[in-house]
């Protein structure tokens, strides 16, 4: 793009170009990790935290109360997160704020790689797209409808794929394509 | 090429980056105690168990507000009772959040019939306040409030204050402890108070 490509950058940008990408990648294993811990990777665990929550009774409008007999195995034992509308706010702000810069930066790097533009085009809309589904599929899942939780499962993916190919085709360009001179 | 322009942009970029995640970030949340180990630890004695959900009237709230600063703004609480074979309340659970800037802390009350408090634990926090609290939650200074009811003090005991503790542990622990006088509000006001309701 504009005559620069990522195989004739100087060393220091091929090292800051490697770095961040290496920090983003071990990043993104630890928010997976954290994911995986916290919530769950199923779509089981991803509806159970964000689906609302609804009565445990049949308590009806203009009731004060109403009581039912638990089953106490209906408790959550696994220390696992119930992710109240507040915290989906907080959520939302700061990973559509923090996975958007990400996306931005590592697409900015990406666009000065040598694959044609339809490929670019592609392969750089895959984490912003990816971010739009997770976060989007959190409010749908609260709100409208439990299955649109597969939408945080496949928009995670898809930043994740999205990570993989921009780093993958950067960090080649980056150190082994050999520079062609036009 | 312009190599030098190119790399200053990047930097300034990684920068701006840098700044507005650290900025924007949540941390992850914690979660100490589940909410079937909280419920079993804090109703000892009890045979059966019950989920007990209440709406709160215009003049409850009023009266909670009165009563303790807060506004309670869900549609519906819950409580879990823990009853014995002939079907005597013995224990009750609720559990309250606070939802801070540095998100949210969770609470387990745990009551007698009568509202006196029988046990007080943090269920969850998050990463950025576990080690404000860590310090309190050392000194198990939520046994402090075991034996009050609604109407009792729920500052933070001498044996705390006199701790040597920076601001946000005191700021927190003083969080903690209000959700636990909420609670116990909350609880007298729908269990205690309504007629034939425990």
């Amino acid at each position: 793009m504009y005559g620069i490509s990522l195989s004739s950058l100087p060393l220091s940008a091929k090292v800051f170009c490697t770095l961040f990408m290496l920090g983003i990648g071990l990043g993104s294993l630890a928010a997976f990790t954290q994911a995986a811990t916290a919530v769950g990777l199923s779509y089981g665990d991803v509806a159970a935290s964000l689906a609302p929550e609804m009565p445990m009774t049949h308590i009806g409008h203009g009731q004060l109360s109403a009581e039912k007999e638990l089953d106490i195995g209906q408790l959550s034992q696994a220390a696992k997160v119930w992710i109240r509308t507040p915290l989906l706010i907080q959520t939302s702000h700061t990973h559509l704020f923090g996975q958007t810069l990400i996306a931005g930066l590592l697409g900015l790097i990406f666009l000065f790689s040598s694959l044609g533009e339809w490929q670019k085009a592609v392969i750089v809309a895959l984490p912003f797209i990816g971010t739009l589904m997770d976060i989007g599929g959190m409010w749908l899942t609260r709100f409208v409808w439990q299955p649109f939780a597969t939408l945080v499962l496949a928009g995670g993916s898809l930043f994740a794929l999205g990570y993989v190919l921009i780093a993958g085709i950067v960090l080649y360009e980056l150190w082994l394509k050999q520079e062609t001179h036009r | 090429m312009k190599p030098k322009p190119l790399t200053l942009w990047l930097a300034t970029l990684l920068l701006v980056l840098a700044v507005g995640v650290s900025l924007a970030h949540i941390t992850p949340p914690v979660v100490l105690l589940s909410d079937r180990e909280a419920v079993l630890g804090m109703t000892s004695g009890a045979a059966k168990f019950f989920v007990r959900e209440v709406r709160l009237t215009p003049e409850e709230q009023e009266t909670i507000r009165q009563q303790c600063g807060w506004r309670p703004e869900e549609d519906i609480y819950r409580f879990y009772f823990g009853r014995d074979t002939t079907g005597r309340l013995v224990a009750a659970v609720a559990f309250l959040t606070e939802y801070t800037i540095h998100g949210p802390v969770r609470v387990a009350v745990g009551f007698d019939a009568d509202g006196t408090i029988r046990d007080a634990k943090v269920v969850e926090l998050t990463e950025e306040t576990f080690p404000w609290l860590k310090p309190l939650l050392d000194l198990d200074f939520t046994r402090d409030y075991v034996g009050r009811n609604s109407r009792a003090s729920f500052g933070l005991s001498e044996r705390v204050t006199q701790t040597p503790l920076q601001s946000m542990p005191q700021f927190y622990g003083q969080i903690v402890a209000s959700l636990i006088q909420r609670a116990a509000v909350l609880f007298e006001v729908t269990v205690v108070k309504r007629p034939g309701s425990a």
